[in-house]
């Protein structure tokens, strides 16, 4: 599969570190809003 | 907004608790989601096996869950948040004006176009280049 503009948004859920605490968070959690939605290399990294 | 890494909660927890709350008071002010193995990075497209880290790759969703705009960087080259937001505004006007869009470089109050039988060939008596900066 692969993303393409007009298409949509693969959905996934995981865990994620959101002030303070560890909780699950999904794609599907925030229909109705806009996501951006951003990857980085890694903690720790410079840019 | 959603960041997200190959790293657990825990090793966020600790660089924004160590370095990130020292640049933003607080520390960021949204999740920071857990991606082992790449799995999510993998459906997006943004992977990178042989180093096991997510690429710098950034996605707007509307409120449908629709991908909407998308753009993947080299690791050692940073974003810029301006054309990021520029890019949000112009997605949430084309979506709430049906039927005009934004050329290129427009910002908010600057002028959008009516695509259709009436503008085709003509486009150069409304736009020039020059508003694209």
């Amino acid at each position: 599969m692969t993303v393409r503009v007009g298409k949509p948004a693969p959905e996934f859920q995981t865990r994620a570190y959101a002030q303070g605490e560890i909780k699950s968070v999904a794609l599907a959690d925030y229909k109705g809003k806009w996501v951006l939605l951003y990857f980085y290399p890694g903690d720790f990294t410079f840019v | 907004m959603l960041a997200i890494s190959v790293d657990s909660p825990f090793t966020h927890k600790v660089w924004q608790e160590g370095e990130l709350s020292k640049m933003i008071a607080g520390g960021l002010p949204y999740p920071m989601l857990s991606d082992p193995g790449g799995r999510i990075g993998e459906a997006y497209g943004v992977y990178d096996e042989d180093n096991g880290v997510d690429i710098r790759g950034r996605f707007l969703i509307d409120p449908d869950g629709v991908l909407q705009a998308m753009e993947v960087l080299a690791p050692a080259v940073g974003r810029n948040v301006a054309e990021m937001i520029r890019q949000i505004r112009a997605c949430q006007y084309v979506r709430e004006n049906k039927g005009e869009a934004t050329p290129a470089g427009w910002e908010p109050g600057k002028k959008t176009l009516k695509p259709g039988d009436e503008l085709v060939g003509k486009v150069c008596e409304i736009w020039a280049p020059e508003m694209a900066f």
